[in-house]
């Protein structure tokens, strides 16, 4: 757990982030969005104190941040940037042994850990592991990018527009990935990202920023029908709202007993992109089928809307 | 390579080392420079042991200056450093600047006749291409790479030597080879204050009126020059292939 207290920073007179107070539970992702200039990467930097707060202080588990020395701080707190900054003279192998190797790890457990990493990120070691940055696609480079700051298995993983430097095909299979791989090993991320999309589809909570101060931190739920400032409405977007809502909740949660006939929708997508299917389809109803492709029931336009209704 | 250049390199080196070794059988071609039956081939001594004098002189007085702008590169590259850039800058410039003959004269009446004069002023003008380049070099060492390396809890001896002088590398070692080219041809002026190098051979050519003389020691320092360019030159690309960058940006 993360808990953030009474965070400030000025630079001079200039106030950059301003009594920012929130907590990130365990193996949750925490989404910090907000306009540029908000002060969302310097709140970011401020965790692993790459930038010194003027006032407040961060616990991770229960434990004051200021009191670890500062370098085996950031060896405990993965760190992914935009653009990655991936070391230009190394594999990447050596890239994502880079915080093993500087914990004196031995060459046979970070030879392991690499591997385990490489194929936890779909990227054959034989293949990769002797190739240099500048000979991976901007997706690659991504993974290598987030592989490395998960190198050391740490407990918190902080990660600023991870995905802003890549092209929106592959941003969303990207996003996807991190979600499963955060999942699997149960990691607790703080993300900032300007993009609200991002922000829902990945936040378990959002921290909405703007001038420096901290809205609004709640679910995305929360976020859409109680939007705590004018500001965090604009931001979402009204007229977004009942989409983004749909996109919350999984075909699961609407599904009715019976048939349909037309091509099954999966049980876990979302409201939102059933309703898409729906639509282009010309249909009022399609099956609903288990990951197995077992059908067990149906979806309809009827019922994805009074669910929608519903959640307003 | 493509083999012709691989075929040129040793053709230039073996034509050196049987010229210096041997510069006898080199003689039928250097006599109808000569007039009055003046000697074809250089003969106050060895060829060989003048070139090994001069490449000594050059080698040490680049590794000199090699240390020395490195530490000074880096040192005002630091947070604790940086507000004496500008004064290392001038001082530095001030050594390419001030001719090495002026650097001969003033040396002589301090430290005396010999080599040591020379290797001061070989020393003074090395010094500006390391320098310069070694800053070009870690001041364009990308700010992300430098916030990952920092953000991945390296102290600041980790970064410097893991991540910015790696990176700096294949420019510093072009600073370097710049600095070798230029001692190689400046060393010859050594000669003028009695330092052994091939500058003797010229200045004998000079003060005989014996044209010979002076092509056989500006053919050998020509073809020092461009064996050790080319060498060195290899050894960068090398560097900067790790690196991905295209083999031309490194000039």
């Amino acid at each position: 757990m993360i808990e953030i207290e009474h965070l400030s920073k000025r630079y001079g007179d200039n106030i950059v982030v301003d009594d920012v107070s929130f907590t990130v539970g365990e193996g949750e992702i925490a989404v910090v969005v907000g306009t540029s200039g908000a002060g969302k990467s310097t709140l970011l930097r401020m965790i692993n104190r790459l930038v010194t707060p003027n006032e407040g202080r961060v616990l991770i588990d229960g434990q004051d941040t200021a009191t670890i020395p500062e370098d085996e701080l950031r060896h405990r707190i993965g760190y992914v940037i935009q653009g990655y900054g991936l070391f230009p003279h190394r594999t990447v192998a050596e890239n994502i042994a880079t915080v093993p190797r500087l914990l004196g790890w031995d060459r046979r457990r970070i030879a392991a850990r690499v591997e385990e990493l490489l194929d936890l990120f779909q990227l054959d070691p034989g293949e990769f592991a002797q190739k240099f940055p500048h000979q991976l696609s901007g997706g690659q480079q991504q993974r290598v990018g987030v592989a490395r700051a998960l190198a050391a298995k740490p407990a918190l993983l902080l990660m600023d527009e991870p995905f802003g430097s890549l092209d929106p095909v592959i941003r969303g299979k990207a996003q996807d990935d991190l979600l499963a791989i955060q999942r699997r090993l149960g990691t607790t991320i703080v993300l900032v990202t300007h993009d609200m999309n991002e922000a829902f589809h990945l936040g378990d909570r959002i921290a909405v920023m703007d001038g420096a101060r901290l809205l609004q931190y709640a679910t995305p739920a929360d976020l859409l029908t109680h939007p705590a400032e004018p500001f965090v409405e604009q931001l979402v977007g009204t007229a977004e709202r009942p989409f983004r809502l749909l996109s919350l909740v999984t075909v699961q949660d609407a599904m009715e007993p019976g048939h349909a006939e037309g091509e099954p929708i999966i049980v876990s997508a979302t409201l939102r992109d059933a309703l898409a299917q729906l639509i282009w389809h010309g249909r009022q109803d399609l099956p609903v089928a288990d990951a197995s492709g077992t059908l067990i029931g149906r979806i309809s336009v009827d019922g994805i809307l009074k669910r929608g209704r519903s959640l307003a | 390579m493509s083999t012709r250049a691989l075929i040129l390199r040793a053709a230039a080196l073996i034509l050196l080392v049987a010229f210096v070794t041997m510069p006898q059988l080199f003689a039928f071609a250097f006599a109808p420079l000569t007039a009055n039956n003046a000697p074809a081939i250089y003969n106050q001594g060895s060829l060989l042991a003048l070139t090994l004098s001069h490449v000594r002189i050059v080698v040490l007085a680049t590794l000199a200056s090699t240390l020395l702008a490195l530490a000074l590169g880096i040192f005002v590259t630091r947070p604790a450093g940086r507000e004496f850039l500008p004064l290392s800058r001038s001082l530095v410039n001030i050594g390419q600047t001030f001719p090495p003959i002026a650097v001969l004269a003033i040396a002589v009446p301090l430290v005396g006749f010999g080599e040591k004069p020379t290797f001061i002023a070989l020393f003074l003008y090395g010094l500006l291409p390391i320098f310069e380049n070694t800053l070009a070099g870690l001041t364009e060492v990308s700010p992300r790479t430098l916030e990952a390396a920092r953000g991945m809890g390296m102290n600041a001896r980790q970064r410097l030597w893991q991540v910015e002088l790696p990176l700096a590398l294949p420019l510093i070692l072009a600073g370097i080879r710049l600095s070798v080219i230029i001692s190689l041809g400046t060393a010859t002026i050594g000669s003028t204050v009695a330092a052994k190098g091939l500058g003797e051979v010229i200045i004998a050519g000079l003060q005989s009126n014996n044209v010979a003389f002076i092509l056989q020691g500006g053919l050998v320092v020509a073809l020092l020059a461009v064996l050790l360019h080319d060498g060195l030159g290899l050894i960068e690309r090398a560097a900067a292939r790790r690196l991905g960058r295209p083999v031309d940006e490194i000039a």
